[in-house]
């Protein structure tokens, strides 16, 4: 059984306590110019994925590579409803979040070939995606482990707001998480935390219905309507159709704003799917042929180039230049993380403290030995005694 | 297979050698035969050569290192084979040979002193003792008393450990300097400095001589060798000395007038080579003087090699060496003499071969030529006997009871006692004073 | 002159957060029972009062979530000092303090620092069994990326607390249940703090050198009294911080006595002791006249019965044993 029918739309829906007022959806359309870009973004990631699992193959990327394909609209449409000083953090299927926060291409790729021009220098990899100038605060690896992280930043941004700068909470995290993280006690934690303290924070549950090769009914209960997690911590929360780029960005664009609004959390059930396997090692064998056709046809890339073009606001031509640009781009950055230099011996030992101690040597710190004043009550240690000569 | 190359054993009582010089480098392609180290040995510096084709892939000794006989001291990589995994395969291969256990203690149980082994129960192995079995018989010596050891030049094998196992401690190298601080200090008592007192058993058997100043001076160790001999036969052999006075009178005049007649061959007889020949001689008569102590047994000799002691210059660190004239008793004056100047010679200036001293079976110790007109020798081992011989002196002597001017010298055999008895010892002189006093015998 | 003020282990670590938190409004404490309860140890008593609830923030009984929420405001450029009621608890906050905290600055490139301080009760309370007395920097100290502080006196307790604090690594601040209510000299002055990375002698001898940190240290003072008795003269040196670790110090002394002891109240297999001892072998290795031994606390769970914990730590009688094994006075 599909873990939810590809064939029912998951309209807008939200739930919340009786006592709460009416929220009514912000259907706001957003401009040509804007549904282009979206396109535009979305096709940008699937490219991408399409050639980071090329590269895979091609040995170019090591460890764990995590496919985007087919939750494109999840990540596009949850930036566009965020502000740019919005924290995001998410888990490890972070290659989409990245690219639609504004991270260029060729950072992304190059830190999964681990070059020197990748996003974390090449020390982080596919699955830990930082990028602090578009407030990314990363891809994390251990599932579940990022949500905690999610309601810190919420906790840090209301903080600065109210306490350092005594003014309201303005910011919103967005902290996105698998439905296998569900059943992750951190996850619980966070959620409680970020009840009982009033983080403007959103649990965006990106629902694929499967947890690697667990589908969601094997491991999580309440698989049919996840937002009865949420109400045993007094969140609200809502389905989204994540197949939708228009939905998602209507449905989070509310959900968003009410965050910002009263600073409370949100849980987002949102329901999409994801096209190809866990990571790449992963041969699919828990779920058929036709599952994932039927929810291919519903794809969101095709979706709204569809609707682009029955609109009248995108010719097929410009569609087909669109992407042809787009495949241009993707294999530029390919390029351009092949031609980026590995990184030097010498920056295994570097970012490990951010307090100078010069070069890191491992469990002792000799250039403080001759550092730091002296407690004026301590006997005076003479550090720079030629004993130490040795102590490299 | 990498070969390993051994300090060889280049005298007959080598133990240990000193590489003097490498002649090849880590690299050098060698062939078989080609010398690759001069080695001093406690007889003399030798050349060593290499038994196989390579290329050296490492040299273990430095130069001026003594090791034992044995040693591995270097590494020849054979055709094809990469030198460092060579050099690691034969260094590990030798350090297991050299960790070959002796038979451990059972009964000894490991004293689990140290706090960890208790703590840890039996995963600890950081007590001493288990390991000992593995570590062979060597001293074992805690790395800071090893180091001052060095450091104050005292000896580890004169210590005894007082820690686990026998460990020497930094208490016993502190309390061993103490000692040594107190014996050389200033006397204050005439009682302290009649004897000096033997501070150490370093292989010199070195003497530290109370309230004098003296300048050290670094021992090769052909000299630490020759000393270290020396103590051990003057220690182990029970030495006695017979004396007999020889009248040479007969034997001065028919070594002048040889001396004239031969000149025009360029033959020159020394006394000494009388003696050689005279002592040669008497051997057929004496077997046990020709004589080796085994143990449990002697050993007759069944060739007369004498060995002739050959002082080396003091400016060159002096020494001594034997060379040795092979079947003396069978060789005729003359070529005693010319083989005795060769070896002389050769001693002084290029150094003996191993085969030029191997195999003495009695020694010819001569300080004449310096006046000398009585003294005593240490037997050579595994020599049981050595001649010393003074000068032939001019002076009065009585003849057919009348007094008169002749020549007469003083010669002193040392004998091994296990071997020779005191009227052995007397016989035998009495048989080399007939030869020298009738001179003539030695001619045929 | 006045006599010199005395403070408990626990004002010092009052003052120096309720210092830093006055000097630095990006500080604030969360914790189980830090606000209203004014602490379970009474660390933070009377710090609602100054600072507020905003600032001094009860959370629920849920390490893994109020550790990773102050990692994740760290990131966001905010300075939490977390209380873990015990460092016991900090296990199931396992994955945030030492996947999160320690790393998040080398994997994110030098992008996200996270300047934070983990603190609380580390080692045997008294009694407390076997789940509640872990001594974690066994295992925690593994970890690159963050640094660890164990300090024995007040007056060290409040330099080094503040140091953590200022810090913009992680710090993990192991402080002692035992310890809270030790007396000592605490010098006034906000700007008192005290550098990582360097010891302190806490004695001074000339035949056998005492390495330890925290609690033990006082363990080791009362067997270098004793050993004095027996004419060993002992030198203790109180490393003070795990990360970054004075090797300089250790071996100096070691060069001197040439014999070494390392106590550490962790298990021994694997431990920062370990780590010294290796150290120390590694640089005075010709200096030694004897292994450095080792004094942990007994390789087996925390016993409740008191004679048995007594046993198990690592106590004077059993430094004195072996640092007469050491220096063969056994």
């Amino acid at each position: 059984m599909p873990p939810h029918a590809a064939d029912i739309r998951s309209p807008f829906d939200i739930h919340r306590g009786a006592s709460a007022p009416r929220l009514a959806a912000d259907r706001t359309p957003p401009s040509a110019e804007t549904l282009c870009k979206w396109l535009r973004d979305m096709m940008l990631i699937r490219e991408f994925e399409v050639r980071c699992m090329q590269a895979y193959q091609d040995k170019k990327i090591g460890g764990f590579c995590h496919i985007y394909i087919g939750q494109e609209a999840v990540a596009v449409g949850c930036v566009a409803a965020m502000k740019p000083e919005d924290p995001l953090v998410t888990a490890y299927r972070d290659h989409g979040h990245a690219l639609a926060r504004g991270m260029t291409p060729e950072a992304c790729m190059s830190e999964m070939f681990g070059r020197v021009d990748g996003c974390a220098k090449g020390k982080g990899g596919s699955m830990h995606m930082f990028d602090k100038t578009h407030n990314m605060f990363g891809g994390h690896g251990i599932v579940g482990a990022q949500t905690p992280l999610g309601a810190g930043l919420a906790f840090a941004t209301k903080y600065e707001d109210e306490v350092l700068r005594k003014g309201k909470s303005s910011r919103v995290t967005l902290c996105f998480l698998g439905d296998g993280a569900l059943n992750q006690g951190a996850v619980h934690e966070a959620m409680n935390l970020a009840g009982l303290m009033d983080l403007p924070v959103v649990f965006v549950v990106e629902n694929n219905g499967y947890s690697m090769g667990t589908s969601i009914h094997r491991g999580t209960t309440q698989g049919h309507d996840l937002r009865s997690k949420a109400s045993g911590y007094g969140i609200d929360s809502a389905i989204v159709d994540g197949m939708d780029v228009l939905e998602t960005y209507h449905g989070m664009k509310t959900v968003i704003d009410d965050a910002r609004a009263r600073s409370r959390p949100w849980f987002i059930d949102m329901r999409c799917y994801r096209y190809k396997g866990h990571s790449m090692s992963d041969p699919r064998k828990y779920r058929t042929r036709d599952e994932e056709d039927a929810w291919e046809t519903g794809d969101p890339i095709g979706r709204l180039n569809k609707q682009l073009q029955k609109q009248g606001i995108l010719s097929e031509e410009q569609a087909k230049d669109m992407l042809r640009e787009v495949k241009n781009e993707v294999r530029a950055c390919v390029a351009f993380a092949d031609a980026s230099p590995i990184p030097a011996a010498e920056e295994l030992y570097t970012d490990v403290f951010v307090e100078s101690w010069g070069r890191y040597t491992g469990s002792s710190k000799p250039s403080m030995l001759g550092g730091g004043t002296n407690h004026p009550s301590f006997k005076s240690i003479d550090p720079s005694t030629d004993s130490t000569e040795d102590l490299v | 297979m990498p070969i390993s190359v051994n300090m060889p054993r280049l005298s007959d009582t080598m133990e240990a050698g000193t590489i003097v010089r490498w002649s090849v480098k880590v690299g050098d392609a060698v062939t078989s035969g080609q010398v690759i180290a001069d080695i001093e040995t406690d007889k003399a510096t030798m050349e060593m050569p290499v038994f196989d084709d390579g290329r050296i892939a490492s040299l273990l000794v430095p130069a001026g290192q003594s090791v034992k006989v044995g040693t591995l001291i270097a590494v020849i990589a054979q055709e094809g084979e990469p030198l460092e995994s060579a050099a690691r395969a034969a260094t590990a291969v030798a350090t297991a040979a050299q960790a070959t256990p002796s038979v451990p203690n059972s009964s000894t149980t490991a004293t689990k002193s140290d706090s960890d082994a208790s703590m840890v129960a039996g995963a600890t192995a950081e007590s001493s003792d288990e390991w000992a079995a593995v570590r062979g018989a060597s001293v074992r010596v805690s790395p800071v008393a090893r180091r001052m050891a060095e450091e104050h030049d005292i000896s580890l094998g004169s210590l005894q450990g007082s820690g686990p196992g026998g460990r020497i401690i930094k208490r016993d190298v502190q309390i061993a300097m103490e000692n040594t601080r107190s014996r050389s200090a200033p006397a204050t008592g005439a009682s302290e400095l009649a004897i000096p007192v033997v501070a150490n058993q370093r292989p010199s058997g070195g003497l530290v001589i109370a309230g004098l100043e003296s300048e050290s001076v670094p021992v090769s160790s052909k000299r630490q060798i020759i000393a270290r001999r020396l103590v051990e036969s003057k220690s182990t052999i029970p030495h006695y000395q017979v004396s007999m006075k020889f009248d040479l009178d007969q034997l001065m005049a028919m070594r002048e007038q040889l001396n004239v007649d031969l000149a025009s061959v360029g033959i020159k007889l020394s006394v000494n080579d009388f003696i050689v020949r005279g002592c040669a001689l008497a051997m057929a008569k004496h077997p046990y003087v020709n004589a080796s102590w085994a143990g449990d047994s002697i050993s007759l000799h069944t060739q007369v090699n004498v060995g002739i002691a050959v002082a080396l210059d003091e400016s060159e660190g002096g020494g001594l060496v034997v060379a040795v004239l092979r079947d003396a008793d069978r060789k005729s004056l003359r070529a005693i003499s010319a083989e005795a100047k060769a070896m002389g010679e050769k001693a002084r200036t290029r150094g003996l071969s191993l085969d030029d001293m191997a195999d003495s079976t009695f020694t010819v110790s001569n300080l004449g030529m310096f006046g000398v007109e009585h003294f005593t020798a240490i037997i050579n081992p595994p020599n049981s006997a050595i001649l010393a011989c003074g000068a032939a002196i001019k002076q009065p002597v009585i003849r057919n009871d009348a007094l008169t001017v002749g020549y007469e010298m003083v010669a002193t055999l040392s004998s091994d006692h296990r071997v020779i008895d005191g009227a052995m010892a007397a016989r035998w002189l009495n048989t080399l004073k007939h030869s020298l006093e009738h001179p003539a015998t030695l001619l045929v | 002159m006045s006599a010199l003020r005395e403070i408990e282990y626990r004002d010092a670590l009052r003052e120096a957060m309720s210092e830093e938190m006055r000097r630095d409004a990006k500080v604030f404490l969360l914790g189980e029972e830090v606000a209203e309860y004014n602490g379970a140890y009474k660390v933070s008593k009377g710090m609602l009062d100054e600072f507020g609830p905003r600032r001094i923030i009860d959370t629920p009984i849920s390490e893994s979530g109020f550790a990773g929420l102050a990692i994740g405001a760290a990131m966001q450029g905010l300075r939490p000092i977390v209380e873990f009621m015990s460092w016991s608890f900090s296990l199931v906050a396992a994955d945030p303090i030492l996947n999160n905290a320690p790393k998040m600055l080398y994997m994110s490139g030098g992008q996200f620092g996270c300047p934070i301080v983990f603190r609380g009760n580390d080692g045997a309370g008294g009694q407390l069994g076997s789940t509640h007395s872990w001594c974690v920097e066994g295992m925690f100290s593994n970890v690159p990326g963050m640094k660890m502080v164990i300090p024995a006196t007040p007056d060290d307790a409040k330099g080094l607390l503040k140091t953590a604090i200022r810090d913009d690594d992680p710090v993990f601040f192991l402080e002692s249940e035992r310890m809270l209510g030790l007396k000592g000299h605490v010098p006034e002055g906000d700007e008192i703090l005290v550098p990582f990375g360097q010891a302190r002698i806490r004695r001074e001898g000339t035949d056998c050198t005492l390495a330890s940190w925290g609690r033990p240290v006082h363990f080791c003072l009362e067997a270098a009294d004793a050993l004095a008795k027996e004419g060993i003269s002992c030198e203790v040196i109180d490393l003070r911080s795990i990360r970054p670790l004075d090797i300089g110090s250790v071996v100096r002394s070691v060069k001197k006595t040439s014999v070494c002891v390392v106590v550490d109240q962790s298990w021994s297999f694997g431990s920062p002791g370990s780590e010294l001892a290796a150290q120390v072998h590694r640089h005075c290795f010709d200096d030694l006249d004897n292994f450095v031994h080792r004094v942990h606390t007994a390789d087996v769970p925390s016993p409740y019965a008191f004679n048995l914990e007594q046993e198990y730590l690592p106590n004077a009688r059993r430094i004195c044993e072996a640092v007469r094994a050491a220096t063969y006075n056994a």
